[in-house]
């Protein structure tokens, strides 16, 4: 809310200051500092492999969360089946490493477009739920496609799953060092941060804004409610299949319960984007900094003795989350560095 | 014939236990309208709650709801009070919260426990009842008998007790409620621990049945929201019959289909009737649109 009485106080004829919309171009300068500091830390941690293993999850995760973001965060629908989109990549970047012998670089765009088109399809109808209806008719999707996915094991591999041998090589995308994979989640990272910030500069961006706050006033004021949101919905599952593809690549060994994981993927790019600031541009990344580091360490230091001790953690901090901090931590930060700056 | 009346008989059991896990469900919806994800641990506390009782005081699992019912009551009321009064008119913060809470719960358990999976014994287990041509284990018939019992006795309170009344007054309309001088916010805690306490009777009743994981809730929780969706949302007859529906889908689709696939075919069904007619079989219309906003 803006405040109502600073247009009234200002002198008809002088120029007001309005505030400057921004556009995607003056997105750009604090971007390039983002990326930069998330490089240096890459260079910061330079031999320590077990710190680049955190990096390379910490950005993919943050990758995922930003993505979630796009159709979660700014047009306000709160999937929790993501990780369909997610597996759907890295299924399709399997299949044709493995059958047909290609890079799983040239499979990030069919994994990106077979992702989107489903996602479309299956969500045109389930648009029309609301809240936690859409959360819940999300989930039940999860556990139809898991349980396809187990059933058709010829594609998945059932249960056993699926194992990419070990070739490295920039065109397998398979690297022995650490630090590579690294990299290659924080170039992910980068063009997610990209597409984000150019999708909230821009017309799309707030007419899901719009759809956000309000679906009734938003169709009053003639957006297609629909059109947007499966809009959002394809580019933000395109986003998260090239994900898949390059976890894939990454882990070189699936199966079903893992990918399709509620907890493991489908609800923690969820809670990352909540903590960090939902529909923010920063705060998948910013939340993913802090979770991901975060339940590594538990998982690593209590993980053996109090088996599930991360998930406790992180299920406190998503109460308190969600009582305490629900604009995030960016939109927490954003607030208060507005208040300062209004002087009260 | 009688492989199909067999069929129908286990999709029915199965019913039952749907049904019994999701009239608590049910009710939180219907009544202060959350969607509880945590509901599943609560059933799964019931169950570790019946082990306690009976390592500690070598109760039978039956004679434990008793004790577990009370407590889940209490700590239903605590989560309400403590976590989801503070969030009201937030359903998206609500769904965080209670998945936190999920979390929370599980893992606690799992933490505590180490993971060991525990199991039941009642005196009843060895008993079968036979019904024409096909026999069934006593303790499945009781947990069906039990989901009917709980939805009839449920369905007298809210009709006819004074209290019950107050109840379905502010699942009505809260701020007409409140005028009438009814304490919504203790009605909400009260109605919040009779579904914690509904859904521990539940777990107590399943305990002889399953061998305990604490990752059991999950199993609990997706049909339980199927049930609620397909029954109609906020409706204890709902959740009855809906249990009931989902139980025999369950069973035939497992039988005629594939195992593998009934969990599918679930779900696919679960996700129409959402789409198709999302205020379920006995729900008010519209209640999946309007209902969860704030009443103003």
């Amino acid at each position: 809310m803006s405040n109502p009485d600073t247009s009234f106080r200002a002198p008809p004829d002088t120029p007001v200051a309005m505030p400057r919309v921004r556009s995607f171009v003056g997105e750009l300068p604090l971007l390039a500092f983002v990326l930069a500091a998330c490089a240096g830390l890459i260079v910061f941690f330079t031999g320590n492999s077990f710190a680049q293993n955190l990096l390379a999850t910490t950005f993919l995760f943050a990758a995922l969360s930003t993505s979630w973001n796009i159709i979660g965060g700014l047009g306000g629908q709160f999937s929790l089946g993501h990780s369909v989109f997610f597996a759907f990549g890295a299924y399709i970047a399997a299949r044709m490493h493995l059958d047909l012998g290609l890079s799983p670089w040239l499979a990030l765009l069919p994994a990106a477009l077979v992702a989107a088109a489903f996602a479309m399809l299956v969500s045109w109808p389930v648009f029309r739920l609301r809240g936690p209806f859409f959360a819940i008719a999300t989930m039940a999707m999860t556990e139809v496609v898991l349980a396809l996915a187990m059933y058709f094991s010829s594609i998945t591999g059932g249960a056993q799953g699926l194992s990419i041998p070990f070739k490295a090589g920039l065109h397998n995308m398979i690297f022995r060092d650490r630090m590579s994979y690294a990299i290659l989640m924080l170039c992910f990272l980068a063009v997610t941060l990209i597409v984000m910030a150019a999708v909230t500069r821009s017309r799309l961006g707030y007419q899901l804004r719009a759809v956000h706050d309000n679906e009734d006033t938003a169709e009053a004021a003639g957006i297609d409610v629909l059109r947007t949101k499966l809009v959002g919905m394809g580019i933000s599952a395109a986003l998260t299949a090239m994900g898949g593809v390059f976890f894939l690549m990454y882990v070189r060994v699936v199966d079903p319960p893992s990918l399709f994981s509620l907890f493991d993927i489908g609800v923690k790019i969820a809670l990352i984007a909540l903590i960090g600031g939902i529909g923010t541009i920063y705060g998948p990344l910013l939340g993913a900094l802090l979770v991901v580091p975060l339940e590594g360490m538990l998982r690593a230091e209590l993980g053996g003795m109090m088996p599930g001790s991360n998930l406790i953690v992180l299920g406190f901090i998503l109460v308190l989350t969600a009582m305490y901090l629900r604009k995030g931590i960016a939109g927490t930060g954003t607030d208060l560095f507005a208040r300062i700056r209004g002087g009260r | 014939m009688t492989e199909l009346v067999n069929i129908l008989a286990v999709g029915l059991l199965l019913g039952g236990i749907y049904a019994l896990v999701s009239v608590g469900l049910n009710l939180i919806f219907g009544v202060i309208r959350i969607v509880n994800f945590a509901q599943g641990e609560f059933v799964m506390l019931g169950m570790y709650g019946a082990f306690a009782a009976q390592i500690t005081l070598r109760l039978d699992p039956y004679v434990a709801t008793v004790l577990v019912g009370p407590a889940l009551f209490a700590l239903g009321a605590f989560v309400y009070w403590v976590i989801l009064r503070p969030l009201q008119g937030q359903p998206m913060m609500q769904v965080f919260a209670t998945f936190g809470l999920l979390m929370i719960l599980e893992n606690t358990v799992l933490a505590l426990t180490g993971g060991t999976a525990y199991s039941v014994n009642s005196g009843l287990t060895g008993y079968s009842v036979s019904f024409g041509p096909i026999q069934i284990g006593l303790p499945r018939v009781l947990v069906l008998t039990a989901a009917t019992v709980v939805t009839l006795a449920l369905g007298w309170y809210l009709k006819s007790t004074m209290h019950g009344k107050a109840i379905r007054a502010v699942a009505q309309d809260r701020n007409a409620a409140r005028l009438m001088g009814v304490d919504v916010e203790r009605i909400y805690m009260v109605s919040f621990g009779i579904g914690a306490a509904l859904a521990g009777l539940a777990g107590c009743l399943l305990s002889p049945l399953y061998t305990m994981s604490p990752q059991i809730g999950m199993n609990f929780i997706m049909p339980a929201f199927a049930v609620v969706v397909l029954g109609g949302l906020g409706s204890v007859k709902g959740a009855y019959f809906g249990g009931l529906i989902v139980g025999l889908t369950e069973a035939l689709a497992g039988f005629y289909l594939d195992p593998a696939l009934k969990q599918a075919v679930l779900f696919l069904m679960f996700i129409i009737v959402l789409v198709v007619r999302p205020s379920g079989l006995f729900g008010t219309a519209g209640a999946e649109e309007v209902g969860l906003r704030e009443q103003s």
